[in-house]
């Protein structure tokens, strides 16, 4: 496929219109950016040169709070299905972390005997243009899970900024319809702006390298992680956490959910499907005799360390893939300053710990 | 392509309500689009505007119009099932999960474990291999509950007895002045010379509360069985019933998937399992 270039200003005004439905694009704010609504009149300024949002773009494959079925009883009429469930939609500005969370949630949802309807139909009227990332927040760590700070594919289009202007990719077909519509604000890439592009991605990847050395999910670690499951060893870094479920709502590929069905008119009922949380008391506690909740994991230490567990021991078992896309945002959102990289790394120094909690569980 | 919709319900009339014990009912349903199960697979039973919770039926799997699930009345959803009457409208979905292994079980001896309202996932086994006793060399059932009057389907014991190759017996924590049979725990029932099975040869199911299956287990395994021969009916709570919401795992197995009855091979190396 072609390989296009754009000047500045042909490319913003193709982000801001060329897409259909509603554009949600990385726009640049006082601090950082976010993923919010641009419209082809608004001031915003695309931000595509900064790092990722601290939020993650989750919200557009997965919203917070979803009716996902309707019921009725006694003869009353099904409520009417919901509005824009499947309104296209564009998003703009994705980074490669977002779109490995892409890809993650997809197995989760679209993957095995049952998918997820409401979530197959955004995907699938969805436009994904991503951005290389040129440059890095100090909790960017892809790099170390496997990423990359560029994406290779999952997109329509993606973008690589230039010193002055852009080069585009095309990864589908309908990303290339995109460009076949607007095809005077395009023209082909030049071989020296490619060359552009590599030494750029490599320059990011080599800031990524320096930034987490001596960090690395070694078969060692993985290992350890799988064994530590109801050790001491988390008590330490448990004790920062104050379970506010910040970090599991912030991360990218976090999709724990709970549903729940609430009156829609006289006999008619909606069920709601709402973002949930691991690492609260009462996510797993069941019915029981006499007011007695059992509940699995009643100690917060457990908690945290499925957590964990489910990104780096579960998730390859389950999807063939890590749940930690290496973004870094659990880092900023989370009010005990846990640093998932200085856990993983202390881990790793704890094999003494592991061997023996795994006696003194007989 | 069009995906149904997991979460959707089906309004289905309660068509009967029997009193089990002064703690357990078994509620019948004759849904509209039948429910094929197999043995061990469960449904989702909501109870409208309040929510739902999971239940394994408890009838037979080859019973193919109706469908019963035995549910002990201990929280919310459960407190309200036990309020409703024939007639009222509950919604159901489901089946989920793998089922009992039953092709497993060729020309093997099959021991049941069960105490409390445990039984009740167990009597669709039970009745799935009272279907066809051919293809099984015999069953071991022991029962266990806290008090007679809390044991359930009790006057169905002396139909499975009366078949060849089935076995049953029946223990409760705490007798009263009715009771003339065995006083103690499940486990008692368990020693290697009343079990009655062979226990190289045997593959044994269990259902029951936590702290009974953790017992169960270990005395199992003391009399020889290893980890691949049993089988645990592991409950957590669920709430989407099809391996997605998270909630249900032990280790990287969520048992509304992969269960909810799992080879304790599985899962006995992670934490917190009873």
């Amino acid at each position: 496929m072609t390989v296009y270039f754009a000047e500045e200003g042909a490319l913003l005004k193709f982000l801001k219109t060329a897409g259909r439905g509603r554009t949600y694009a990385a726009v640049r704010r006082e601090v950082g950016c976010e993923y919010a609504e641009v419209r082809p009149e608004s001031e915003e300024q695309l931000s595509l040169r900064e790092a990722r949002p601290s939020a993650s773009p989750k919200r557009f494959f997965t919203p917070p709070c979803e009716r996902v079925a309707s019921y009725s009883v006694s003869g009353a009429d099904k409520p009417p299905p919901a509005a824009d469930a499947e309104a296209p939609r564009t998003l703009v500005g994705l980074r490669a972390c977002d779109l490995a969370a892409a890809q993650y949630l997809d197995k989760v949802f679209l993957e095995g005997e049952f998918q997820e309807p409401g979530y197959a139909a955004r995907r699938k009227t969805q436009i994904v243009i991503s951005v290389d990332c040129t440059s890095i927040h100090k909790n960017c760590f892809c790099d170390v899970v496997g990423g990359r700070p560029f994406a290779m594919g999952g997109f329509d289009l993606n973008i690589s900024p230039l010193a002055k202007g852009y080069v585009v990719w095309v990864g589908s077909e309908r990303g290339q319809a995109l460009v076949d519509a607007h095809k005077g604000l395009f023209r082909e890439a030049r071989p020296e702006e490619l060359e552009e592009v590599k030494r750029q991605r490599q320059k990011t990847s080599e800031e990524l390298q320096k930034q987490n050395q001596g960090l690395k999910l070694t078969d060692h670690l993985l290992g350890l992680l799988g064994k530590l499951e109801d050790s001491d060893e988390w008590r330490k870094h448990a004790a920062r956490c104050v379970e506010c479920a910040a970090c599991t709502n912030i991360c990218p590929t976090c999709h724990c959910f709970y549903l729940y069905d609430r009156a829609a008119g006289k006999g008619r009922f909606e069920r709601i499907k709402t973002w949930d949380s691991c690492l609260t008391a009462d996510y797993s506690r069941m019915a029981g005799v006499g007011g007695v909740k059992p509940n699995p994991r009643p100690r917060l230490r457990t908690r945290f360390a499925n957590r964990f567990m489910h990104k780096y021991s579960y998730s390859p078992q389950q999807y063939g893939l890590l749940g930690c896309t290496g973004c870094g945002r659990c880092m900023e959102a989370c009010f005990g300053a846990v640093d998932i990289r200085k856990v993983l790394k202390e881990i790793e120094q704890s094999e003494s710990v592991g061997a023996k909690s795994k006696e003194e569980r007989g | 392509m069009t995906v149904t919709n997991p979460y959707e319900v089906q309004i289905s009339p309660l068509v009967e309500v029997i009193d089990e014990t002064p703690t357990i009912k078994t509620f019948v349903f004759e849904p509209a689009e039948p429910i094929r199960f197999r043995a061990g697979q469960f449904v989702q039973v909501t109870v409208p505007g309040l929510g739902e919770a999971p239940f394994t039926p408890s009838s037979s799997p080859y019973e193919l119009e109706r469908l019963a699930v035995t549910v002990l009345k201990t929280g919310l959803v459960t407190d309200r099932m036990h309020d409703c009457r024939p007639g009222d409208g509950l919604g159901l979905r489901g089946p989920y999960g793998k089922g009992y292994p039953l092709e497993k079980l060729g020309g093997k001896d099959v021991l049941i474990v069960g105490g409390g309202v445990g039984l009740a996932p167990l009597r669709a086994l039970i009745l799935a291999l009272l279907h066809d006793l051919s293809s099984i060399r015999r069953m071991s059932i022991k029962y266990g509950a806290r008090l007679p009057a809390e044991l359930l389907f009790r006057n169905q014991y002396d139909s499975w007895t009366s078949r060849d190759k089935v076995a049953m017996e029946v223990t409760v924590d705490a007798a009263d002045a009715s009771w003339q049979g065995n006083v103690g725990l499940v486990t008692a029932l368990l020693a290697k010379d009343r079990l009655g099975v062979d226990i190289a040869n045997t593959v044994a199911f269990s259902c029951g509360p936590g702290i009974m299956l953790k017992f169960v287990t270990k005395t199992l395994l003391d009399v020889g069985f290893k980890p691949e021969q049993i089988y645990l009916s592991m409950n957590r709570r669920m709430s989407c019933g099809i391996g997605k919401c998270g909630r249900c795992n032990i280790g990287p197995y969520y048992l509304c998937k992969d269960g909810p009855d799992m080879n304790y091979a599985k899962i006995m190396g992670y934490a917190n399992v009873f």
